[in-house]
């Protein structure tokens, strides 16, 4: 009898310290690092992507249906670009995360968007996102936004956390504020620098430090380029003095490469989220990274 | 009327607010224009080579199948979807209703539930509807136990995931009224009917039946899946289906059906665009006729290399015995290349080497599938 109760404690407080942590899944290893910084030591947070995949392309897998059925709360990047994580809420069943219940968090919510088409749209104009450029995570300003809406979220999961988590938010802002500071300094002297992309992913970013995004090595979102299109690249990097591609580290290299040969142009290979790259483990370090490079690449030219 | 005025607004304004709060809409929910659903096309070209001479679908190529689909939500965690399709059957159009489903997320914690007309979810690919599927044809096995198209249902299944393992498993069980497959009116299949004057006349039949064997009648399903992530990348897939019903000619053949199946899905993550798929499904068939019981098996074994985001080269490895009384044993082998344009667009070649009781032929394909609007399935 003696043991029945221990054992019946034990799993009491096992139960308990169980409950007591925020399980957090997060559709990003960015908003994985966000989690972190607002919930602090109260969360548990699991990434379904990892910082080197392309968040357009992930193959949603029954392991993350599980991860999902026991969260407490989902953190999406949202605008169409995570589409697959509807298919994994609605697999996972778990009535805390479904749209608009107190466990869905939307980290897009309230994030001033740039690239947002305008009348009809269509696959004629490639993988295009229909409420805008989804990749605003690369201003870093907007990660204010982002973990406010995860703030929000935290509140609402463990209220009585609310003012830990806001102290935590508070320290990630004044962070951010003096790092923010620091890299649109450093990127003050290479304003209206022209660079070629591969995707369109960089419009936040360029318009954040004053960069130039004259072309892409994609012709239309999505679709590969062919070798018009490039010889049409070569042609105006040459007559513009584009000196700058910038390309994610998971795309294939042949294209920029290509035109590195045949322009002299720096290859600028960028981690763009947490984990992308050794060098690259948090959200901050993105930036110092890129920042570091485009620096070298435009420095040495 | 003013201050009822005021409080619209209020309410309106409240209702944005939250909106925007929320972010996103999910699948289904997507659109500025409110009220829709989601409402998308897809096509399937096909062309086909043979070098069996009796076979008079060779050396053809046209539209195969036209599907379209209305998909939204009808409820706070209810969806509907809508999928129609008209497809080639023998040379002709016939149309048909592919899926009608309600599907009910939220039951209870992790139990959901779908009713209406359904692709019955045994093995791996039977669900998949044919722009979903890694391969032109869809394997012989499949083909000999269920028919030419997927094997589906008039009825309801609860799915449940089971809390207490530490990994993915699911458990599912459905009830289904099934007729062999039925299409549309066609004046190939006339019909003698008794009009008023007390003579005969011939008009079209309403729907024919299929000569291809499938289960049907009263049919009850079950299966279980569980999913183990091996590595960071790497996902082992395992699960086991059966199938209890009559066959589609039962008042012919007096059949019982049992169908039962297991599969094993290996995937493997090397890169961001990189994968590896090695897909295996084995199909046993009971058929218990007055003279006696058949059994009859089959499988396939399909392995995928995903170099990079727009090329996929497979190839399949087919072994299956007819379901007719008479045993018949082919086996096949193919090579699949698919060139993906969008999510939903692809072209791809097709080369099958086959052996049906040691008559070889040779065929190919070339398929062009495209799709227009937006368009989801449940996670496959």
């Amino acid at each position: 009898m003696k043991k029945i109760i221990l054992a019946g404690a034990a799993l009491a407080l096992w139960a308990g310290a169980a409950r007591a942590e925020i399980k957090v899944v997060t559709a990003s290893s960015d908003l994985k690092y966000l989690c972190e910084r607002v919930g602090g030591a109260e969360v548990k947070v699991e990434s379904l992507a990892s910082g080197d995949q392309d968040l357009h392309m992930v193959e949603p897998r029954p392991s993350m249906v599980y991860k999902l059925k026991k969260a407490d709360l989902a953190v999406r990047v949202g605008l169409d670009l995570d589409m697959w994580v509807d298919s994994l809420i609605n697999a996972a069943r778990n009535p805390r995360l479904f749209y608009g219940k107190e466990g869905y968090v939307d980290a897009s919510a309230k994030v001033p968007l740039l690239e947002q088409p305008e009348g009809k749209v269509d696959a004629s104009m490639g993988d295009i996102h229909i409420y805008g450029n989804p990749h605003y995570w690369l201003d870093p300003a907007n990660s204010k936004i982002m973990a406010g809406n995860i703030l929000a979220g935290l509140k609402r999961a463990v209220p009585e956390k609310a003012a830990a988590f806001d102290a935590n938010y508070a320290s990630f802002v004044r962070e951010l504020d003096e790092k923010l500071a620091g890299w649109q300094a450093r990127m003050a002297k290479h304003k209206g620098l022209k660079v070629i992309t591969y995707h369109s992913s960089w419009p936040y970013f360029a318009a954040r430090f004053g960069l130039f995004v004259a072309g892409h090595v994609e012709p239309k979102p999505g679709i590969p380029p062919s070798a018009s299109h490039l010889d049409g690249l070569v042609k105006k990097m040459k007559a513009e003095n584009i000196k700058v591609i910038l390309t994610e580290s998971y795309y294939p290299r042949k294209g920029p490469d290509f035109l590195a040969g045949k322009t002299g142009a720096a290859v600028v290979i960028a981690a763009v989220s947490a984990g992308g790259a050794k060098t690259v483990k948090t959200y901050f370090d993105v930036f110092d990274r890129v920042i570091e490079d485009l620096e070298k690449a435009a420095g040495n030219k | 009327m003013k201050k009822g005025f005021i409080f619209i607004v209020f309410l309106a304004l409240v209702g944005i607010a939250s909106a925007q709060e929320a972010g996103t809409l999910p699948q289904g929910m997507r659109g500025k224009v409110i009220n829709l659903p989601d409402i998308s096309a897809l096509g399937n070209i096909t062309g086909r080579l043979s070098d069996d001479k009796s076979d008079s679908g060779r050396n053809e190529l046209g539209i195969n199948e036209v599907e379209t689909a209305f998909q939204g939500y009808i409820y706070p965690e209810m969806r509907a979807d809508i999928i129609l399709a008209i497809h080639k059957h023998d040379g002709d159009y016939e149309s048909e209703i592919c899926e009608a489903k309600a599907s009910f997320n939220k039951l209870a914690e992790g139990l959901s539930g779908e009713m209406g007309k359904i692709h019955l979810d045994f093995g791996r690919i039977n669900k998949l509807h044919t722009h979903h599927l890694p391969m032109v044809d869809k394997p012989a096995v499949l083909t000999n136990f269920f028919g030419d198209h997927e094997l589906a249902g008039q009825g309801g299944t609860l799915k449940y995931l089971l809390p207490f393992t530490p990994f993915y498993t699911q458990v599912q069980a459905g009830a289904w009224t099934m007729a062999p497959h039925e299409h549309g009116v066609t004046a190939d299949y006339p019909e003698d009917v008794l009009t008023i004057t007390g003579s005969t006349v011939s008009v079209p039949s309403l729907v024919h039946e299929d000569a291809d064997f499938s289960p049907a009648g009263k049919v009850y399903t079950a299966r279980i899946n569980s999913s183990f992530a091996l590595a960071d990348r790497t996902e082992l897939e395992i699960g086991a289906s059966g199938l209890k019903g009559r066959g589609a000619h039962y008042e012919e053949h007096m059949d019982n059906v049992e169908v039962t199946g297991v599969d094993l899905t290996l995937r493997l993550w090397p890169s961001s665009y990189k994968k590896f798929t090695f897909q295996n499904e084995w199909i046993h068939l009971k058929r218990e006729v007055p003279v006696g019981t058949l059994h009859r098996d089959g499988f396939y074994s399909f392995l995928n290399y995903r170099p990079d985001k727009y090329w996929d080269f497979g190839a399949r490895f087919d072994y299956a015995e007819g379901a007719w009384p008479t045993i018949s044993y082919g086996r096949s082998l193919s090579a699949i290349v698919t060139r993906h344009l969008t999510e939903t667009s692809y072209w791809r070649l097709q080369y099958k080497h086959r052996n049906l009781d040691g008559e070889n032929v040779n065929e190919g394909w070339l398929q062009v599938s495209f799709g227009i609007g937006p368009h989801s399935h449940e996670l496959e």
